[in-house]
């Protein structure tokens, strides 16, 4: 077959909403990389200044501007893969001949290291026994306690429509078309959902801000960006319940009158980009999609973006500057993606398990969702669970769930003679919590806040008793330190003066002037940052200065 | 943005700025109000006459009833807000700030010849007091030493990530010359493809030499000048290239002219520059300059003659071609450099005392 001519790709996405990041991506399939040529064939296809055009490709880390880059592998060299080999099989690979380089924490902590090449991801625990390997399921329910987003995820077939819809699927969605917009959200409000992709917003009032608002068109993004490192559950949702998902979108769109949808997918899953676009033809043909839904007279359209490799594109005004083909940096807040998000106009950024949460919201009621939480919380989470446990993985828990019933009972405990020395709270973003006060922690964010750190995405990451918490550290800081997008200067410089602390570079400084700068770093990083990044990266330094001042000292002298 | 006093609405919105009430008008930013009030707020990435960016954070203030500062340059004033500009722990933490902006570049003091805004960063490192030493670490930005052009040095190992040049490339100029590349500490301001600016969309105005506030961006022309001894005197004049007028502070060093920079409040151009107003000031005093009229002598040499001699020969030559071929024979053209008036006494010298129509001018702008 003859590969495609710039100007059939141009024609194929120039006039589609939010073109370039698939325009680049076809250019990059296309070439296995990102030539001078391509970019200029771009730049002029789209109207588009080729400097500008130049700065944003360079910022995405997985877009190659090298010959072969596409098929290069990746080697995720995160925090969790650290422990367990990633540099090692870096290494072989590099010896081997190959064109191997690193990749941050790719959302695959309970499989496997995992490497990245082309559309696949290869796993496993050296180079030589690297295969593709599907994603993990959550291990049956452990708790014996009634699940929600987890309900149906482990039955045969239900990532398929058939599926799906043998379990109910789509339920939800034909009763609320036959409802009052206004009535759904009262529904989500009164079950006190929250966001669940870090912030914790009420999505009730969120969506209820973007019904009120006048101005039009406006859209329903996903967040489905999971870049934290340690946080793996939106994959785990989206590969084994993918229409929840899009039920749970068609249904934000009723609520709130949205006749379009981005799911922001990260680069790195690159099998579930697969089996989204097949379950959208597959919602499309069915007639769950598009511009008469169910005969419902309510039009939605709903496309899959691919991002590039970009923790920041998390970060709502980040990720909507990055759809709309703009240079990544967060926005400036107010004015919120309520009333400006995407192309400026109203817009509910939601986060994939936030939106998967709804349907069974919707079919079972508020007052059903409340009363998952265990004593007065509310409502479930899911924590993607990492590192030095016996049974990582994904797991639902109730809000207010002891964390030692998480780590002992379900997961099964550290490995055989050691002890748990330190978990991390939201992947890296809320430092770690030492041995010291795990005994009476509980999976809620009073809790967790009381000690100064947030439950955040979920993310939590085990240290026993053999590791090195410097070294724990300075991964993290070096992971913020690599994906600050440089806006604003506390972080840009802040995540590099951290990092180097951890390093030893900076070892000619006395404790009392490491601890110094450390702390006056960090001081001024949560305080004045621009954007959450380099608001909680500090928790890191503070955190380990916190638990483990002894081995800070050690590493410093 | 400036405050209507008469304006009901301006009446009705007030905000309390370091115990001071003050009306503003919506829309209007703290830092705008602040401003006004003679408030001293310490700013790098901040040009007024650009999007307000919010990269720097120098700007933090504190706004009752809100956890962390905010950037007063991106956050509007509201009714009832109060605000304190410079409470000890935000005063302390510009100075870390700034600590941080310094550790990582190579110089902090940069001779002014490089451009206008050059002294930003220096004033406030010593104003903050933060030549500590402290946050020592790896130094950011490459300088482009293969760029020859003449006009603009990229000396990026003094840049500080303000983006300054990269936004008023963009939003003033339109040419979208240079961006950012990378991220983090990697960032790197250049053309596509790392490119020469005579290779890029790159005019020359300077624009983004002026508003760079560290010198990272210089003027190669006036920098040669460094070492004169003299103090740099400024001259507010107007370009002598074209009938926009813009208003130019031309730079001397005794009776050396060593530069010329955009006046932000010239009215006709709010501190925008061409290539010529910004960089071909030295024809002035330009060894070839022509100060006496060069006459041609019949064995094609040139001859220094008086002025009289000049014109003289000069009224011959038009009346022998007017007899010879015609009053349509001539045609004057009009230089761009001429204002209005010399324009118009132009035309009216070819018509009246030629009596043709045949006349122009090069501008066709
Ligand atoms: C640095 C940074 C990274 C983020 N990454 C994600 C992410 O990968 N996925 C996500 O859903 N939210 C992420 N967020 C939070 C989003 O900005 C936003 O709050 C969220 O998508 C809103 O959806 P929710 O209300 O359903 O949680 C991130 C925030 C920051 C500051
Ligand atoms: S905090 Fe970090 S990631 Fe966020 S805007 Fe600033 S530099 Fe960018
Ligand atoms: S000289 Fe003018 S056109 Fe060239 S990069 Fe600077 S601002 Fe842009
Ligand atoms: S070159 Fe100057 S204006 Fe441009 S980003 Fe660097 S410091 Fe700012
Ligand atoms: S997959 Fe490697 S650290 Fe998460
Ligand atoms: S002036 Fe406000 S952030 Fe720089």
């Amino acid at each position: 077959m003859p590969s495609a001519t710039n100007q059939d790709l141009i024609d194929q996405w120039k006039n589609e909403p939010a073109p370039l990041l698939p325009l680049l991506h076809a250019f990059h399939n296309r070439d296995g990389y990102l030539s001078d040529d391509a970019l200029r064939a771009v730049a002029d296809g789209l109207k588009t200044p080729l400097a500008d055009l130049y700065g944003t490709v360079t910022f995405y880390h997985h877009f190659s501007r090298t010959p072969g880059g596409l098929e290069a592998p990746r080697v995720c060299t995160g925090n969790i893969c650290c422990m367990r080999g990633g540099n090692e099989i870096l290494e072989t690979l590099k010896a081997q001949g190959q064109a191997a380089t690193e990749m941050p924490c790719s959302g695959r902590c309970d499989a496997p290291i995992p490497v990245l090449t082309g559309h696949t991801t290869l796993s496993g625990e050296t180079a030589a026994d690297l295969k593709p390997t599907p994603s993990p399921l959550p291990v049956p329910n452990p708790g014996d306690i009634e699940e929600c987003l987890f309900s149906n995820i482990r039955k045969d077939g239900n990532n398929t429509l058939a599926g799906y819809q043998a379990n109910g699927g789509f339920s939800a969605l034909a009763s609320v078309l036959k409802d009052d917009p206004t009535a759904i959200t009262d529904t989500i409000s009164a079950s006190k959902l929250a966001g669940r992709g870090g912030a914790g917003f009420p999505t009730g009032l969120k969506w209820k801000a973007v019904a009120d608002c006048d101005r039009h068109p406006k859209s329903i993004v996903c967040n489905a960006d999971e870049g934290e490192p340690g946080c793996f559950k939106d994959r785990a949702l989206m590969d084994y319940d993918p229409f929840a998902l899009i039920e749970g979108m068609i249904i934000a769109a009723f609520a709130t009158g949205a006749p379009r949808g981005f799911i922001y997918l990260r680069y790195e899953y690159p099998e579930t980009n697969a089996l989204l676009e097949k379950c959208l033809a597959e919602a499309r043909e069915a007639g769950l999609l598009g511009n008469n839904i169910l005969d419902s007279g309510f039009e939605f359209q709903l496309y899959v973006r691919r991002g590039a490799g970009a923790y920041i594109c998390g970060e709502e005004g980040s990720l909507l500057n990055s759809l709309e083909g703009k240079h990544p940096f967060p926005r400036n807040k107010p004015p919120f993606p309520v009333t400006h998000g995407f192309e400026d106009k109203p817009t509910a950024v939601n986060n994939v398990e936030t939106l998967c949460a709804v349907p069974h919201i919707v079919n079972k009621g508020a007052e059903w969702y409340q009363s998952l939480g265990l004593g007065d919380h509310v409502g479930t989470k899911l924590i993607s669970l990492s590192g030095d446990i016996l049974r990582p993985g994904n797991y639902e828990v109730p809000f207010g769930l002891p964390l030692k019933t998480l780590l002992y009972h379900w997961a099964g405990g550290p490995k055989d003679g050691r002890t748990i020395q330190a978990v991390t709270m939201a992947g890296l973003s809320g430092g770690f919590l030492g041995h010291q006060i795990l005994e009476d922690l509980t999976l809620d964010d009073p809790c967790i806040k009381s000690h100064g750190s947030f439950l955040g995405a979920g993310g939590i990451m085990v240290f026993d008793d053999t590791r090195d918490m410097v070294k724990a550290a300075h991964d993290a800081m070096a992971f913020f330190a690599h994906e600050s997008c440089g806006k604003c200067f506390p972080c840009r410089i802040g995540t590099q003066r951290l990092t180097e602390r951890l390093n030893g570079d900076a070892s000619e400084l006395s404790l009392a002037d490491w601890t110094n700068e450390v702390n006056d770093i960090g001081e001024a990083m949560k305080a004045t940052s621009a954007c959450g990044l380099g608001m909680a990266a500090p928790f890191v330094t503070e955190s380990l200065l916190k638990y483990f001042p002894e081995q800070v000292a050690q590493a410093t002298s | 943005m400036i405050n209507d006093p008469n304006s009901v609405i301006a009446a009705q919105l007030s905000i309390t700025i370091d115990g001071q009430q003050t009306s503003f008008t919506e829309g209007e930013t703290i830092y705008q109000v602040s401003k006004r009030l003679e408030k001293n707020i310490p700013t790098l990435c901040y040009d007024d006459r650009l999007d307000a960016f919010g990269g720097c954070r120098l700007c933090v203030v504190e706004v009752e009833g809100i956890r962390n500062p905010v950037a007063s340059c991106t956050t509007q004033a509201n009714d009832g807000m109060v605000v304190k500009t410079a409470p000890p722990h935000i005063e302390k933490m510009r100075k870390t700030l700034l600590e941080m902006v310094a550790s990582e570049n190579r110089q902090i003091d940069v001779d002014p010849l490089r451009g206008l805004a050059s002294q930003e960063l220096s004033t406030l490192v010593n104003k903050y007091g933060a030549r500590s030493g402290r946050f020592a670490g790896r130094k950011s930005g490459t300088t482009n030493l293969q760029d020859l052009n003449p006009f603009i040095l990229r000396d990026y190992e003094q840049c500080i990530s303000c983006y300054r040049c990269v936004r008023v490339c963009a939003e003033q100029e339109g040419d979208y010359a240079i961006t950012v590349a990378n991220r983090g500490f990697e960032t790197q301001i250049t053309a596509e493809f790392g490119n020469d600016l005579r290779d890029s969309d790159c005019t020359f105005c300077g624009q983004c030499v002026q508003t760079c506030p560290t010198g990272a961006l210089a003027d190669k022309k006036a920098i040669r000048h460094e070492e004169l001894p003299e103090k740099i005197k400024k001259t507010r004049t107007v370009c002598p290239y074209c009938a926009v007028g813009c208003s130019i502070d031309l730079m001397t060093k005794g009776d050396k002219i060593v530069g010329a920079q955009p006046a932000m409040d010239g009215p006709a151009n709010k501190g925008a520059l061409c290539i010529k107003g910004q960089f071909t000031y030295d024809f002035i005093q330009h060894e070839d300059r022509l100060k006496k009229p060069l006459m041609k002598q019949p064995d094609g040499s040139f001859k220094e003659v008086e002025w009289n001699e000049a014109l003289t020969a000069a009224a011959r030559g038009f009346a022998d071609a007017r007899a010879k071929y015609g009053r349509h024979s001539i045609f004057g053209i009009a230089s761009g450099r001429a204002p209005h008036e010399a324009a118009y006494t132009m035309q009216k010298f070819i018509r009246a005392s030629f009596g043709t129509h045949h006349i122009d001018n090069c501008s066709r702008a």
